[in-house]
């Protein structure tokens, strides 16, 4: 045990005294990649998270990609580390929280997909909110959650970026194909990805592409229609 | 979620975001009559930047845009340059607003002495695909990377906007042997960003795969911006082999997304058999 924790105690005492960009950026990857076992060092989680402040994109990368990896036990130190007034820290955690799909982070999701000033942010978030881990939920809230996250990935269809659409096609691709939803929402859902799938409600050929493919996913055909369909993606040329 | 290599940046991006100065909200209407006023020219400035990215379709539009872009001045630097700051503004909105009726003012602005005014246009007229703007554009990169596309003596900028304007070529789609003759010098150009926009005009021009293999190389380059280009020209042309290199980039995955983009709208005409669908995956990957 003590070889280990002097090792993990190296790795982020380098974090802490890394005196350029490089150095941040390799300690900070190191840290990340570092097989924690069974036990997720409570240290390493704040230095991670420490890192999605420091304003170093190369590092916070690493940071994000450690954190998912160590999953739900990093989820209540990312929450608690909000600070309104460092948005470059923000939108890390909500990238962390994203991969990590944990639904303690399903409010934040919901608030960066519809107001986060950064198209990456919102684009995360809707990803997240399509994949959010509802499997261990009781049927209450998991309604509960499921209906949050649809609600919000409808209205992510009108976001203004064309990178924000195509995430929102996809979260509701994934949501659709894990969920077994209630017909109705599974109605709305389909309804939705049909119409980023259409000319003239979509201008962006790829988002059609796109909502189209998760729109044949998601509903079973006949075979005969299913040929009639395969077509769908020949529609390449704007 | 984003691999290790990629570096997606916090803060807005390039192509992340608005990215107007005095950004407060403003309708068509306000808009139109902001550009039609004289007396204040930071609002004309604004006004022009907002019909341009809001894809105005009034019908003033497009006749207001041109008379600002025809309120250009000899460039005095003693004298501002407020007039030519509207100028370069109503050159890039007509780009986007798609209306050939703009084509001959744009042309002349191709030979306006203000350079911005010049690489504004060029861009333009590439966006419009005007055909009518070859012949300018071969006349004023004819001299080559030694003359055109020479550094000036005053400043780290070229004597010609030669980026802007092979682009231009590229996008308007003239493949005649005139317009690859002259573009085909500038892929030696000592700046790599120059390169990248030759071999991207050529690759359009030609679909000949030895033009593509620079670009994938440039994806290598030590510097992010040089990198970034490469990204942007790869997927302008929607050149699809490139996949695998443009998802292994060292940059941020906002670009990679719009250069996938492009190999999915644009990329059927090049290589068929990567499939729009293995493209959709990898963009999937990215978000």
């Amino acid at each position: 045990m003590s070889v280990e924790m002097n090792t993990i105690s190296d790795h982020i005492r380098a974090v802490q005294q890394a005196d350029s960009s490089q150095a941040m950026l390799d300690a900070t990857s190191a840290l990340a990649s570092y097989n924690h076992g069974e036990r997720a060092n409570g240290e390493a989680i704040a230095c991670l998270v420490e890192v999605l402040g420091f304003n170093n994109p190369g590092a916070a990368v690493a940071a994000v990609d450690g954190l998912i990896r160590l999953g739900p036990v990093a989820v209540q130190p990312i929450l608690e580390s909000l600070d309104p007034r460092n948005y470059g820290a923000r939108a890390w955690a909500v990238r962390a929280l994203a991969g990590i799909g944990d639904v303690r982070g399903l409010e934040l999701l919901e608030e960066a997909l519809a107001s986060d000033v950064g198209p990456s942010v919102r684009r995360a978030a809707a990803c997240g909110l399509g994949s959010l881990r509802l499997e261990a939920l009781e049927p209450q809230p998991h309604a509960a959650v499921r209906q949050r996250a649809l609600a919000a990935l409808l209205a992510g269809c009108r976001d203004g970026e064309w990178v924000v659409r195509y995430a929102v096609s996809v979260g509701l691709e994934s949501l659709g194909l894990r969920l077994e939803p209630q017909p109705q929402e599974h109605q709305q859902l389909l309804e939705a990805l049909a119409a980023l799938g259409q000319p003239e409600l979509e201008d962006t050929v790829v988002v059609r592409l796109r909502a189209r493919l998760a729109h044949q996913r998601l509903q079973p055909m006949p075979p005969a229609e299913a040929q009639a369909r395969s077509t769908i993606m020949s529609e390449a040329q704007p | 979620m984003a691999p290790a290599s990629s570096i997606p940046a916090a803060q807005p991006l390039p192509g992340d975001g608005e990215a107007d100065g005095n950004g407060e909200p403003i309708s068509e209407g306000e808009a139109l009559a902001r550009l039609r006023q004289c007396a204040d020219q930071s609002h004309q400035y604004y006004a022009a930047w907002w019909l341009g990215r809001n894809r105005s379709r009034h019908p003033e539009a497009v006749p207001l845009l041109i008379t600002a872009l025809q309120q250009r001045r000899p460039r005095d630097p003693l004298a501002g340059v407020e007039e030519n700051a509207v100028a370069r503004n109503a050159a890039r909105a007509l780009g986007k607003l798609g209306d050939p009726a703009a084509i001959p003012e744009l042309l002349a602005a191709l030979d306006d002495e203000d350079d911005g005014l010049r690489e504004a246009a060029a861009r333009s007229l590439g966006e419009l695909a005007a055909i009518d703007a070859v012949a300018v554009l071969l006349r004023r990169l004819a001299s080559g990377p030694a003359g055109a596309g020479a550094t000036r003596p005053d400043s780290p900028r070229l004597q010609e906007p030669c980026e802007a304007m092979l682009e231009a070529l590229g996008a308007i789609g003239v493949a005649g042997c005139d317009v690859i003759a002259v573009i085909e010098p500038f892929t030696g150009h000592e700046r790599p960003l120059i390169r990248s926009a030759a071999c991207r005009a050529l690759l359009q021009l030609s679909g000949e795969a030895r033009w593509a293999d620079p670009l994938v190389q440039l994806l290598d380059h030590p510097q992010l911006q040089v990198r970034r280009a490469a990204l942007m020209d790869l997927g302008a042309v929607g050149w699809r082999p490139a996949l695998e290199p443009i998802c292994r980039t060292l940059a941020e995955n906002s670009l990679k997304l719009i250069a996938l983009r492009g190999l999915v709208e644009q990329g059927e005409q090049h290589d068929a058999s990567i499939k729009a669908e293995v493209v959709l995956s990898a963009m999937d990957s990215l978000l």
